[in-house]
């Protein structure tokens, strides 16, 4: 700082021009302090609010001397000895000059987005070790100590569950409804790593699942070369792994005939498109036994079932109603013979005491009105009627005006061994008479188709016979029917009862009946249907699929397995 | 980079991506798989593995940007095809998961890779709107002019306030000691800095009872105005900077972590075939 003076008894210093010791630094005030000179003694005296250090301390109003160092904002003054010509002598020095405004602004900014402190390699590195060590590290470890129990094991015992594996993170999809009680133990199916689920897995718990069709005829359709997982999806979610998709059928079956000629089957691949009518198995030959399922219901002439009863539906269910022998006029509705079965789905079989005798009594004799046929068993009836008369014979009081006198005497009277030839001879006659006349073979042939045979020695009243009764017990027997889920729609709406006129009529609905209500997989209309909606896959009547033992030919065995023999066993 | 990477070569790789996205599209509503569609069924598979090679073929960007001169293809190419084929990406891993998410390691993956896929898209979006608003935002200046004239005006400021009153010589002497751009992170984001030292100053000098000395006093308020222009340029100019590069701190730690989550997706999908 260059030499001043200045003339005066106080000096001030400061930034301000009219302070004898001119201080230009906006770090000092305008009047900063000021020195005051009182004989021989300088004092010095801080303006208020003001930063003076003297000799490194802060300080008030103070006497100072040479040698003394004063602090004034940036400038630090040194008091040196009075000389003759002053009396307050001091070095002015600028020791903390202002720095480069442009350097220090650009110090205290940060214009770059690096400079903050942020760094991507350090922040890459933590988020790919947090999902390396969460979703793979914790799991793998915790899995070390985790023991499954076999799932058949699990299947059987009730109270225990699968724990929770901790790979369960890594679980591609929800469990399916049937295997969530051990969907939480991945070890449980996932037995060795890299290796997709086997079949032992799965037929650890379901070793009977049958054939779908006779490997022998079919070794194409054995599925010997597919897993279970082929087909059954696991990890999809909340369903069934029986997965209902129509291409798993139709991807065969649209071409059946080409891929097997042998297939009585008709090509099918969509139950609103592409689907044959329905052919019921019939019996076509009562006596024989014989079934076949040849004609469509659409198809002329319909099917025609030989069961070799008579029984017209239309009289039966006429309006106006038919006689009934103690209730008068009866108005006959389905459900009167045709009952539920307890599972819902199919009829119970009919029978001739619980939904035919009400009305048809097989009384023979208005004298012997407590006694009627039997039912059921031709031979043994005509020995009945035989040993009724004859008992008549023996015991007489039998009241028919027409009857010898020997027969209607008074009961319990002794007869002579000729009285009793005699009366024997009436019971034979009259026991002929009533098996071949109207309430005899009469009787019997208002239901049933008679045959004639000739007597057979010792036979009484032999010469004809009642053919047996065959039915089949389901129409259908490939496909699953549920009456009960069908419950709300009138019988009359599927079957044409009321217009049969003969039991040789097969009264079950064409699929233009179902497919009134019911389409193929992609129905927007209809109630979607796909091809198991109906059908089972593996089929019940073939033996374990995965068991290498060989098949019946079974096509001649569930056509007869629907044969019901109405004919009871003596 | 401008809006010509997105028109380059004639949008010929967002017609390849498209074509890619498209045919995945179609094969996806003709596929008919057992079930639901999944991971797990022949094109679920194929789609995954297109994914698969896409999603490191994207990450190779990252080293391939670092290679000057390296290969037939120029790096505008790449940063094309990468634009493009990130996109194809979001929908074709979509197509391969069935549209399923649950609580797992492959839905990680998927948020990862979408979250990879988003933060691309701002920063797109930002490469291609910024350069021109940056430019704007200079009128003709660099940084180093903007920072020196605020630097002139601070020694300016100071010599003419040197004769006021101590209490404006205080304002301004904290307006250019204290002012600063881009301090933190927010700071730099925001793009203003609601505790400026000059706009203080300027406020004070504003409020400040006039006694004498106006000529001065407006002198430096001019240029306490001029100083404050010239911050909120230089703020905004950080701003969209940062948010230039900003994205790539969601983006490159998002795919890094994304390769991971895929090789551990791969591995456990066949560990527990």
């Amino acid at each position: 700082m260059k030499d001043a003076r200045a003339d005066s008894e106080i000096v001030a210093a400061g930034r301000g021009n009219d302070c004898q010791l001119h201080l230009p630094d906006p770090r000092v005030l305008l009047r900063h302090a000021e020195f005051t000179l009182r004989s021989d003694d300088i004092y010095l005296e801080p303006s208020p609010g003001s930063d003076v250090r003297l000799n490194g301390a802060l300080t008030q109003m103070s006497k100072v001397a040479a040698g003394d160092k004063i602090r004034v904002g940036p400038y630090e003054l040194i008091l040196e000895a009075p000389t003759p010509e002053a009396r307050l002598v001091m070095s002015v020095e600028l020791v903390q000059p202002l720095g480069d405004d442009l350097q220090s602004f650009i110090g205290r900014s940060k214009t770059q987005v690096g400079a903050v402190g942020l760094s991507m390699r350090a922040w890459s590195w933590a988020l790919a070790l947090l999902v390396a060590v969460l979703t793979f590290g914790v799991p793998w470890v915790l899995s070390l100590f985790t023991e499954p129990p076999p799932v058949a094991i699990l299947l059987n015992t009730r109270e225990q569950r699968a724990p929770a594996a901790p790979t369960e993170l890594w679980t591609s999809g929800g469990i399916s409804s049937a295997h969530k009680f051990f969907g939480d133990s991945c070890e449980a199916c996932h037995q060795t790593p890299f290796v997709p689920v086997q079949d032992g897995v799965c037929l650890s718990c379901h070793n009977g699942v049958q054939h779908h069709a006779d490997p022998n005829l079919f070794p194409f359709a054995s599925f010997a070369d597919d897993s279970c997982q082929s087909c059954h999806k696991e990890h999809q979610g909340n369903r069934t792994v029986a997965l209902s998709n129509q291409s798993f059928c139709a991807d065969c079956h649209a071409n059946l005939p080409d891929q097997a000629p042998d297939s009585t089957l008709r090509p099918a691949s969509d139950f609103g498109d592409n689907h044959p009518d329905f052919r019921p198995t019939v019996v076509t030959d009562s006596a024989l036994q014989i079934a076949s399922r040849e004609r469509a219901m659409s198809d002329t002439p319909p099917p025609v079932e030989d069961s070799s009863l008579d029984f017209p539906h239309d009289k039966h269910l006429r309006s106006g109603g038919v006689k009934h022998p103690d209730r008068g006029n009866v108005q006959l509705g389905c459900a009167d013979c045709h009952e539920i079965e307890a599972g819902g789905s199919y009829m119970l079989p009919l029978s001739f005491d619980r939904h035919c005798h009400q009305c048809h009594a097989l009384k023979f004799d208005t004298f012997l009105a407590d006694r009627e046929l039997l039912h059921g068993r031709p031979e043994d009836m005509f020995k009945q009627v035989t040993d009724v008369y004859g008992a008549v014979a023996m015991r007489g009081g039998y009241e028919e005006p027409e009857a010898p006198a020997l027969i209607r005497r008074r009961p319990g009277t002794q007869l002579t061994p000729e009285e009793k030839k005699e009366a024997l001879d009436w019971a034979g006659a009259k026991a002929n008479t009533i098996i071949n006349g109207r309430f005899g073979r009469g009787l019997c042939d208002g239901c049933h188709q008679l045959f004639e045979s000739p007597a057979s020695a010792g036979q009484t009243g032999a010469g004809w016979g009642v053919e047996p009764v065959t039915a089949v017990n389901r129409w259908f027997p490939k496909a699953k029917f549920s009456h009960g889920s069908h419950r709300d729609v009138e019988c009359g709406t599927c079957h044409e009862a009321r217009l049969s006129t003969a039991s040789s009529d097969v009264i079950m609905p064409g699929i233009k009946t179902c497919q009134a209500c019911h389409g193929g997989e992609s129905a927007q209309d209809r109630v979607p249907s796909t091809c198991i909606f109906c059908h089972g896959f593996h089929d019940s009547d073939l033996p374990p699929m995965r068991e290498p033992q060989k098949a019946a030919a079974h096509e001649e065995y569930w056509l007869r397995s629907t044969l019901m023999a109405f004919r009871s066993q003596p | 980079m401008q809006e010509s990477i997105l028109v380059y070569r004639s949008h010929l790789y967002l017609k390849l991506a498209t074509i890619l996205t498209g045919a995945s599209v179609v094969a996806y509503l003709w596929h008919r798989p057992l079930g639901v569609p999944n991971g797990g069924t022949w094109l679920g598979y194929t789609l995954g593995t297109i994914a698969a090679l896409i999603m490191v073929w994207l990450a190779w960007f990252g080293v391939r940007k670092r290679r000057y001169g390296v290969g037939k293809l120029m790096l505008e190419d790449w940063l094309s095809a990468h634009v493009y084929f990130g996109l194809a990406l979001g929908v074709i891993a979509t197509l391969h998961a069935g549209f399923q998410i649950g609580w797992n390691i492959h839905a990680v993956v998927y948020v990862l890779v979408m979250l990879v896929i988003v933060s691309g898209s701002v920063g797109v979006y930002f490469y291609v709107r910024f350069p021109r608003i940056l430019s704007e935002n200079r009128r003709g200046m660099t940084l180093d002019i903007m920072l020196g004239q605020i630097a002139e005006i601070d020694r300016e400021m100071r010599q003419l306030v040197l004769t006021l009153d101590d209490a404006t010589n205080k304002a301004i002497l904290l307006a250019t000691e204290e002012t600063a751009v881009g301090e933190t992170l927010f700071g730099q984001i925001s793009g203003h800095d609601p505790h400026c030292a000059t706009t203080r100053a300027r406020e004070f000098v504003e409020r400040a009872e006039t006694a004498g000395d106006d000529g001065r006093r407006r002198q430096i308020l001019t240029r306490l105005v001029r100083k404050e222009e010239l911050l909120v340029r230089l703020r905004r100019d950080v701003q969209l900077r940062a948010l230039l590069k900003l994205w790539l701190f969601a983006h490159v730690p998002f795919s890094v972590a994304s390769m991971v989550a895929l090789f551990i997706h791969i591995v456990t999908v066949f560990y527990y075939w």
